[in-house]
């Protein structure tokens, strides 16, 4: 009987401890867990878009939201906020520039504006030939010259060519550029595709996909500069690292092919079993 | 050697005497094709949904952050992590169309007759469950399709006066698909819902097995002189063996399952992996189109195509009732061939003509 009583009290201290322990968990997995805001709320009540797109706004207010749900940024997820500050989630503080809001920058401060985030991109063009122009004289192109503001597309060797660039030179040396440009441009258009494609197949290229991106930025800084011989001086290190890339690229469809030949394999196994067992049936049928 | 490990096991458990009563000595009905076997077919779908399931969980983290990365490491980086998931993957596909096929057939044999309506709601009920099992399962990937998917699906019950709100709310654990649903999903999945399927299946074979195989009213006639107002066990006389004549058939049919299962893992591996699922999930962005499962694709279209949602809702809540419990509903009717019933007949035909134009209405 002692001994009953003695492990009913030990059954329920290791209950209550368990409990007392679990309680405080159970708070902090709440906290930082079970409410973390996973929401589509996020971008449904984002101040900036409600008002925009409402009905008291001029038309014009609304094609920006409209060019911005096309734009390259819409699509990594780059909202108003990240570029203009302020509070999307409080529409009555959302434009107080204690809260951080920039609202729409002047001409000469574009480039300061879009470099918050394009920071190496934005060193390279105030050392280049546009980016001095423009310093100087207030006039010259600027980020959004080239790349529009709100409807801005993922950059592409398209954006050189000759009706943007003959607006303010000819367009020779823009031409010469782009010869440079080429190769690389070529094998990281090449390398995208294919991190694409393996990426529908259920392949994981997350780290190539870094590696990709790191590249696909550096060089992109570098074409900035506008400097004809520093691209095609840095153009080998670049192909190298592409050409690591594609290593993985290759060995990943190789896996792919694997696991097709390996499933046909079983595939066919079931196929020659079932022949048997279909035969084994309608033997046993006969008898 | 082997004899020895025999007589071993036969003094213990007796395992002759257990295959001759089980086995050789259970008859089956005469005429029984492999149609007959779905049941068995859905049965071993279930265990190899389990056994890959199993496989999935020793390496899946059931954390909105870490959800889709433990995913495409089960895929990319365990050995033969990839095989698991698409056999589970494509398996949840199939084992609904097997489940599908075996209650349109035993419908047109008109097998839930008095003593077996319990066997046929049991039936239905996995069936259900099974879909159920498949809606929680698709969030658990933490990708876009089972994010948007789950949005969608967990909005449905909201169209319910009175109670469809809580169901909503429940289903998500909140106003949103939060890391609360996929907890609870996530409970739902890889214990709540098995364990009650693998009751209800222990339940529906043990109801078999008391009762017998269901006959085929056209090749072999019940006696419809006996009234059946006392237990009696269908003994099939005339039938053949289950073992090792049905086994055969059964096997057979497990074969075509895992040829099926093969055939789609090596040509059409994406079958059930449309783009946006080796995506994360992201609420900000919502996919182009969101579409159900196929096997959704019917209610979900209805409910598009009725301009009321109640209506569309309340229709299809209706239609599950009357499935469910039809035995009752055509409990007065003696006939058991259906051939001899064209009015039932043509209702079924229309309806499953209708379903299936709107599964393919709902592609589009």
């Amino acid at each position: 009987m002692k001994r009953i009583i003695l492990l009913q009290t030990v059954v329920l201290l290791i209950l209550f401890i368990a409990g007392y322990s679990l309680a405080g968990t159970r708070e902090t997995f709440e906290r930082h867990f079970m409410l973390s805001p996973w929401s589509i709320a996020k971008g449904e009540t984002s101040a900036c878009i409600q008002c925009h797109t409402s009905d008291n706004m001029d038309p014009e207010m609304h094609a920006i939201v409209r060019e911005w749900k096309d734009s390259w940024h819409a699509k990594n997820n780059i909202s108003c906020h990240d570029c203009h500050g302020g509070a999307p989630e409080d529409a009555s503080m959302s434009m107080m520039h204690q809260r951080g809001f920039k609202g729409t920058p002047e001409d000469i401060d574009i480039p300061e504006f879009c470099g918050t985030c394009h920071i190496a991109i934005l060193g390279n063009y105030l050392n280049s030939g546009h980016g001095k122009t423009f310093n100087d004289t207030a006039e010259g192109p600027s980020c959004v010259s080239c790349h529009g503001s709100h409807d801005i597309q993922q950059a592409s060797m398209d954006i050189i060519n000759e009706k943007l660039c003959s607006q303010c030179h000819t367009y020779d040396r823009a031409k010469e550029m782009k010869q440079a440009l080429f190769f690389v441009e070529n094998k990281l258009s090449n390398v995208r595709e294919n991190l694409g494609r393996l990426q529908l197949a259920g392949i994981d290229v997350g780290d190539q996909e870094k590696s990709f991106f790191r590249t696909h930025a550096e060089f992109r800084a570098l074409f900035h500069s506008i400097d004809v011989e520093a691209v095609r001086l840095k153009s080998s290190d670049y192909t190298k690292q592409l050409e690591v890339i594609e290593g993985d690229i290759s060995r990943a469809f190789e896996q792919l092919a694997f696991r097709r030949n390996f499933s046909a394999y079983l595939f066919l196994i079931f196929i020659g079993l079932s022949i048997v067992v279909f035969l084994l049936s309608k033997s046993y049928e006969s008898k | 050697m082997w004899a020895k490990l025999k007589h071993w096991i036969e003094v213990r458990i007796g395992l002759e005497e257990l295959v001759n009563r089980h086995l050789r000595s259970y008859r089956t009905p005469r005429g029984a094709n492999f149609l007959n076997t779905l049941g068995f077919v859905a049965l071993i779908a279930f265990i190899v949904q389990v056994i890959t399931g199993i496989m999935l969980l020793l390496y899946y983290l059931p954390h909105p952050d870490h959800a889709f990365q433990s995913v495409q490491r089960i895929t990319n980086e365990i050995p033969y992590g990839w095989l698991f998931r698409l056999i589970h993957n494509i398996g949840s596909n199939i084992i609904i169309a097997v489940i599908i096929i075996h209650l349109v057939h035993v419908f047109f044999r008109v097998s839930y007759k008095r003593p077996r309506e319990v066997t046929w709601i049991t039936g239905c009920l996995m069936f259900f469950l099974v879909l159920l099992t498949s809606i929680t399962g698709q969030l658990l990937p933490w990708h876009q399709t089972g994010f948007w998917q789950t949005t969608v699906t967990s909005t449905i019950p909201a169209f319910l006066p009175f109670i469809g709100e809580g169901i909503s709310s429940y289903m998500r654990g909140g106003e949103f698909v939060t890391g609360i649903t996929l907890s609870r999903y996530f409970s739902f999945h890889v214990v709540i819902l098995p364990v009650i399927i693998s009751a209800l299946i222990g339940l529906h074979v043990l109801l078999i097995r008391r009762q017998g195989i269901s006959t085929s009213p056209a090749l072999e006639p019940e006696n419809s002189n006996i009234a059946k107002t006392e237990f009696s066990c269908e003994e099939h006389r005339q039938g053949q063996p289950c073992f090792p004549h049905f086994s055969l058939k059964r096997l057979f049919m497990v074969m075509i399952y895992f040829v099926v299962l093969f055939f789609i893992m090596t040509f059409m591996p994406n079958l059930f992996l449309p783009p946006e699922a080796n995506m994360p999930a992201n609420p900000l962005m919502t996919p182009e189109t969101i579409r159900p499962a196929w096997y959704f694709l019917a209610p979900y279209q209805l409910i598009k195509t009725i301009p009321n949602d109640l209506l569309g809702i309340s229709l299809l809540a209706l239609f599950t009732i009357i499935f469910t419990f039809w035995p009752f509903f055509d409990a007065k009717e003696e006939e058991r061939n259906i051939r001899k019933r064209p009015a039932l007949m043509g209702v079924v035909l229309v309806l499953l003509a209708l379903w299936a134009c709107f599964t393919v209405w709902g592609m589009y």
